[in-house]
Protein backbone atom coordinates (compact mmCIF):
# COMPACT_ATOMS: atom_id res chain seq x y z
CA UNK A 1 0.00 0.00 0.00
CA UNK A 2 2.18 2.93 -1.00
CA UNK A 3 1.41 6.20 0.40
CA UNK A 4 1.87 9.41 -1.25
CA UNK A 5 2.75 11.39 1.99
CA UNK A 6 5.91 9.29 2.44
CA UNK A 7 8.37 12.02 1.33
CA UNK A 8 9.06 14.94 3.90
CA UNK A 9 7.39 17.85 3.68
CA UNK A 10 9.38 20.78 4.98
CA UNK A 11 7.74 24.46 5.74
CA UNK A 12 4.66 22.56 6.80
CA UNK A 13 2.84 22.91 10.05
CA UNK A 14 2.14 20.42 12.25
CA UNK A 15 -1.56 20.46 11.70
CA UNK A 16 -1.01 20.18 8.26
CA UNK A 17 1.27 17.27 8.62
CA UNK A 18 -1.18 15.79 10.66
CA UNK A 19 -4.24 15.97 8.98
CA UNK A 20 -2.56 15.10 5.68
CA UNK A 21 -1.45 11.31 7.63
CA UNK A 22 -5.77 11.03 8.60
CA UNK A 23 -6.11 11.77 5.24
CA UNK A 24 -3.65 8.71 3.83
CA UNK A 25 -4.89 6.29 6.83
CA UNK A 26 -8.44 6.97 5.49
CA UNK A 27 -7.66 6.37 1.85
CA UNK A 28 -5.29 3.01 2.88
CA UNK A 29 -8.15 1.79 5.09
CA UNK A 30 -11.07 2.09 2.26
CA UNK A 31 -8.43 0.65 -0.48
CA UNK A 32 -7.94 -2.03 2.12
CA UNK A 33 -11.76 -2.71 3.12
CA UNK A 34 -11.85 -2.95 -1.38
CA UNK A 35 -9.07 -5.21 -1.75
CA UNK A 36 -10.48 -7.63 0.40
CA UNK A 37 -14.05 -7.71 -1.45
CA UNK A 38 -11.84 -7.82 -5.17
CA UNK A 39 -9.80 -10.90 -3.34
CA UNK A 40 -13.19 -12.64 -2.43
CA UNK A 41 -14.41 -12.69 -5.80
CA UNK A 42 -17.53 -12.63 -4.50
CA UNK A 43 -19.53 -10.60 -7.39
CA UNK A 44 -18.05 -12.63 -10.04
CA UNK A 45 -19.46 -15.76 -8.45
CA UNK A 46 -22.79 -13.93 -7.70
CA UNK A 47 -23.28 -12.56 -11.06
CA UNK A 48 -22.41 -16.25 -12.53
CA UNK A 49 -24.75 -17.77 -10.26
CA UNK A 50 -27.21 -15.30 -11.17
CA UNK A 51 -27.68 -15.69 -14.43
CA UNK A 52 -27.37 -19.43 -14.40
CA UNK A 53 -30.82 -19.03 -12.15
CA UNK A 54 -31.79 -16.44 -15.18
CA UNK A 55 -31.25 -19.60 -17.68
CA UNK A 56 -32.80 -22.37 -15.51
CA UNK A 57 -35.89 -20.23 -14.74
CA UNK A 58 -37.18 -21.07 -18.35
CA UNK A 59 -36.86 -24.42 -18.43
CA UNK A 60 -38.35 -24.82 -14.49
CA UNK A 61 -41.36 -22.79 -15.58
CA UNK A 62 -41.29 -25.14 -19.25
CA UNK A 63 -41.28 -28.58 -17.02
CA UNK A 64 -43.61 -27.04 -14.51
CA UNK A 65 -46.08 -26.43 -17.57
CA UNK A 66 -46.28 -29.53 -19.14
CA UNK A 67 -46.74 -31.22 -15.73
CA UNK A 68 -50.06 -29.40 -14.99
CA UNK A 69 -51.18 -30.38 -18.88
CA UNK A 70 -50.24 -34.03 -17.83
CA UNK A 71 -52.22 -33.47 -14.53
CA UNK A 72 -55.06 -32.66 -16.59
CA UNK A 73 -55.17 -35.17 -18.91
CA UNK A 74 -54.85 -37.96 -16.33
CA UNK A 75 -58.12 -36.14 -15.21
CA UNK A 76 -59.77 -36.52 -18.35
CA UNK A 77 -58.73 -40.22 -18.66
CA UNK A 78 -60.23 -41.22 -14.95
CA UNK A 79 -63.33 -39.68 -16.00
CA UNK A 80 -63.22 -41.74 -19.73
CA UNK A 81 -62.83 -44.80 -17.31
CA UNK A 82 -65.93 -43.78 -14.95
CA UNK A 83 -67.69 -43.63 -18.14
CA UNK A 84 -67.08 -46.91 -18.97
CA UNK A 85 -67.56 -48.42 -16.11
CA UNK A 86 -70.54 -47.14 -15.65
CA UNK A 87 -71.98 -48.56 -19.03
CA UNK B 1 9.12 13.01 9.80
CA UNK B 2 8.02 13.90 13.26
CA UNK B 3 11.87 14.05 13.89
CA UNK B 4 12.34 16.80 11.30
CA UNK B 5 9.26 18.55 11.97
CA UNK B 6 10.44 18.62 15.84
CA UNK B 7 14.40 19.77 14.36
CA UNK B 8 12.28 22.58 12.59
CA UNK B 9 10.48 23.70 15.69
CA UNK B 10 13.92 23.83 17.42
CA UNK B 11 15.28 25.95 15.01
CA UNK B 12 12.66 28.29 15.03
CA UNK B 13 12.96 28.55 18.89
CA UNK B 14 16.62 29.52 18.81
CA UNK B 15 15.95 32.07 16.24
CA UNK B 16 13.18 33.66 18.20
CA UNK B 17 15.37 33.36 21.67
CA UNK B 18 18.49 34.78 19.95
CA UNK B 19 15.72 37.42 18.20
CA UNK B 20 14.27 38.24 21.88
CA UNK B 21 17.37 38.94 23.43
CA UNK B 22 18.46 41.16 20.97
CA UNK B 23 15.24 42.85 21.19
CA UNK B 24 15.49 43.43 24.81
CA UNK B 25 19.60 44.55 24.21
CA UNK B 26 18.66 47.39 21.86
CA UNK B 27 16.19 48.84 24.11
CA UNK B 28 18.42 48.87 27.29
CA UNK B 29 21.53 50.34 24.81
CA UNK B 30 19.05 53.26 23.50
CA UNK B 31 18.16 54.11 26.99
CA UNK B 32 14.71 54.24 28.64
CA UNK B 33 12.50 52.10 30.50
CA UNK B 34 9.73 53.13 28.64
CA UNK B 35 11.35 50.90 25.63
CA UNK B 36 11.38 48.16 28.10
CA UNK B 37 7.43 48.46 28.80
CA UNK B 38 6.74 48.91 24.75
CA UNK B 39 8.45 45.97 23.78
CA UNK B 40 6.57 43.58 26.26
CA UNK B 41 3.36 45.27 24.47
CA UNK B 42 4.46 44.95 21.13
CA UNK B 43 5.13 41.39 22.02
CA UNK B 44 1.51 40.89 23.22
CA UNK B 45 -0.25 42.58 20.61
CA UNK B 46 0.91 39.54 18.13
CA UNK B 47 -2.44 38.05 16.91
CA UNK B 48 -3.47 35.16 18.93
CA UNK B 49 -2.58 32.37 16.64
CA UNK B 50 1.06 32.60 16.77
CA UNK B 51 2.49 29.87 18.64
CA UNK B 52 3.24 30.85 22.40
CA UNK B 53 6.52 32.14 22.63
CA UNK B 54 8.75 29.46 24.25
CA UNK B 55 11.11 30.31 27.52
CA UNK B 56 14.27 29.02 27.94
CA UNK B 57 15.88 27.79 31.01
CA UNK B 58 19.28 27.50 31.88
CA UNK B 59 19.70 24.82 34.29
CA UNK B 60 23.24 23.86 34.95
CA UNK B 61 24.47 25.61 31.48
CA UNK B 62 22.42 23.92 29.60
CA UNK B 63 19.42 25.48 27.51
CA UNK B 64 16.31 23.64 27.13
CA UNK B 65 13.13 24.75 25.23
CA UNK B 66 9.46 23.63 24.99
CA UNK B 67 7.79 22.52 21.48
CA UNK B 68 6.01 26.11 19.48
CA UNK B 69 2.49 24.24 20.08
CA UNK B 70 -0.09 25.94 18.25
CA UNK B 71 -3.69 26.18 20.15
CA UNK B 72 -6.32 23.40 19.40
CA UNK B 73 -9.44 24.14 18.07
CA UNK B 74 -12.64 23.80 20.17
CA UNK B 75 -14.36 21.37 18.83
CA UNK B 76 -11.87 18.76 17.22
CA UNK B 77 -13.09 15.99 19.20
CA UNK B 78 -16.66 16.08 17.29
CA UNK B 79 -15.20 17.02 14.48
CA UNK B 80 -12.97 13.70 14.80
CA UNK B 81 -15.95 11.61 15.91
CA UNK B 82 -17.80 12.81 13.29
CA UNK B 83 -15.19 11.87 10.65
CA UNK B 84 -14.70 7.99 12.13
CA UNK B 85 -18.72 7.97 12.25
CA UNK B 86 -18.75 8.30 9.20
CA UNK B 87 -15.83 6.08 7.72
CA UNK B 88 -17.66 3.57 9.82
CA UNK B 89 -21.13 3.93 8.01
CA UNK B 90 -18.73 3.83 4.70
CA UNK B 91 -17.31 1.06 4.91
CA UNK B 92 -20.67 -0.84 6.39
CA UNK B 93 -22.01 0.05 3.50
CA UNK B 94 -19.05 -1.29 1.11
CA UNK B 95 -20.01 -4.58 3.02
CA UNK B 96 -23.50 -4.58 2.75
CA UNK B 97 -23.47 -4.88 -0.54
CA UNK B 98 -22.17 -7.87 -1.01
CA UNK B 99 -24.34 -8.95 1.65
CA UNK B 100 -27.77 -8.10 -0.01
CA UNK B 101 -26.06 -9.76 -2.88
CA UNK B 102 -25.96 -12.95 -1.21
CA UNK B 103 -29.21 -12.66 0.35
CA UNK B 104 -31.24 -12.11 -3.15
CA UNK B 105 -29.54 -15.12 -3.98
CA UNK B 106 -30.56 -17.06 -1.20
CA UNK B 107 -33.87 -15.93 -1.91
CA UNK B 108 -33.73 -17.06 -5.37
CA UNK B 109 -32.92 -20.57 -4.52
CA UNK B 110 -35.81 -20.78 -1.89
CA UNK B 111 -38.30 -19.82 -4.31
CA UNK B 112 -36.84 -22.12 -6.84
CA UNK B 113 -36.94 -25.15 -3.79
CA UNK B 114 -40.49 -23.95 -3.67
CA UNK B 115 -41.09 -24.59 -7.26
CA UNK B 116 -39.46 -27.96 -7.29
CA UNK B 117 -41.46 -29.06 -4.23
CA UNK B 118 -44.83 -27.90 -6.02
CA UNK B 119 -43.76 -29.66 -9.01
CA UNK B 120 -43.01 -32.98 -6.47
CA UNK B 121 -46.82 -32.43 -5.50
CA UNK B 122 -48.04 -32.27 -8.99
CA UNK B 123 -45.87 -35.48 -10.35
CA UNK B 124 -47.05 -37.63 -7.27
CA UNK B 125 -50.73 -36.71 -7.93
CA UNK B 126 -49.82 -37.89 -11.40
CA UNK B 127 -48.09 -41.42 -10.77
CA UNK B 128 -51.09 -41.99 -8.32
CA UNK B 129 -53.78 -41.31 -10.78
CA UNK B 130 -52.16 -43.32 -13.60
CA UNK B 131 -51.63 -46.11 -11.04
CA UNK B 132 -55.18 -46.48 -10.21
CA UNK B 133 -55.99 -45.67 -13.91
CA UNK B 134 -53.80 -48.64 -14.58
CA UNK B 135 -55.79 -51.14 -11.87
CA UNK B 136 -59.19 -49.94 -13.30
CA UNK B 137 -58.02 -50.49 -17.26
CA UNK B 138 -57.08 -54.48 -15.70
CA UNK B 139 -60.33 -54.61 -14.30
CA UNK B 140 -61.68 -53.89 -17.42
CA UNK B 141 -59.35 -56.17 -19.60
CA UNK B 142 -61.54 -59.22 -20.15
CA UNK B 143 -64.28 -57.15 -21.32
CA UNK B 144 -62.12 -55.31 -23.98
CA UNK B 145 -60.57 -58.95 -24.93
CA UNK B 146 -64.12 -60.12 -25.76
CA UNK B 147 -64.92 -56.99 -27.43
CA UNK B 148 -61.70 -58.11 -29.99
CA UNK B 149 -63.04 -60.88 -29.89
CA UNK B 150 -66.27 -60.37 -31.55
CA UNK B 151 -64.80 -57.75 -33.83
CA UNK B 152 -63.08 -60.48 -35.31
CA UNK B 153 -65.60 -63.29 -35.62
CA UNK B 154 -68.04 -60.48 -36.63
CA UNK B 155 -65.19 -59.69 -39.12
CA UNK B 156 -64.42 -63.55 -40.49
CA UNK B 157 -68.53 -63.13 -40.73
CA UNK B 158 -68.79 -61.03 -43.13
CA UNK B 159 -66.02 -62.18 -45.10
CA UNK B 160 -67.83 -65.66 -45.63
CA UNK B 161 -71.04 -63.40 -46.41
CA UNK B 162 -69.21 -62.07 -49.10
CA UNK B 163 -68.30 -65.45 -50.44
CA UNK B 164 -71.54 -66.50 -50.40
CA UNK B 165 -73.17 -64.22 -51.84
CA UNK B 166 -70.29 -64.47 -55.05
CA UNK B 167 -71.33 -68.25 -55.26
CA UNK B 168 -74.79 -67.39 -54.97
CA UNK B 169 -74.80 -65.16 -57.78
CA UNK B 170 -72.42 -67.47 -59.62
CA UNK B 171 -75.49 -70.01 -59.24
CA UNK B 172 -77.80 -67.94 -60.65
CA UNK B 173 -76.09 -67.18 -63.78
CA UNK B 174 -75.55 -70.98 -64.52
CA UNK B 175 -79.15 -71.72 -63.93
CA UNK B 176 -80.22 -69.13 -66.50
CA UNK B 177 -78.24 -70.94 -68.82
CA UNK B 178 -79.69 -73.78 -68.74
CA UNK B 179 -83.01 -72.62 -68.36
CA UNK B 180 -81.94 -71.01 -72.17
CA UNK B 181 -81.33 -74.35 -73.42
Amino acid sequence: MASVDSQPRFGQSVKGLLSDKVGSCSGDVIALTRQVLKGSRSQELLGQAARNMVIQEDTILHSEDSLRKMSIITTHLQYQQEAIQKK
Amino acid sequence: MAAIGDEASAMDNSARASAAQSAALNPASSGGGSSHVEAPEEAAATPPVAPKKPHTNSDGGVETAEEAVEPAEPDINELCTDMFEKMAIFLQGELTATCEDYRLLENMNKLTSLKYMEMKDISINISRNLQDLNNKYASLQPYLDQINQIEEQVSSLEQAAYKLDGYSKKLEARFKKLEKR
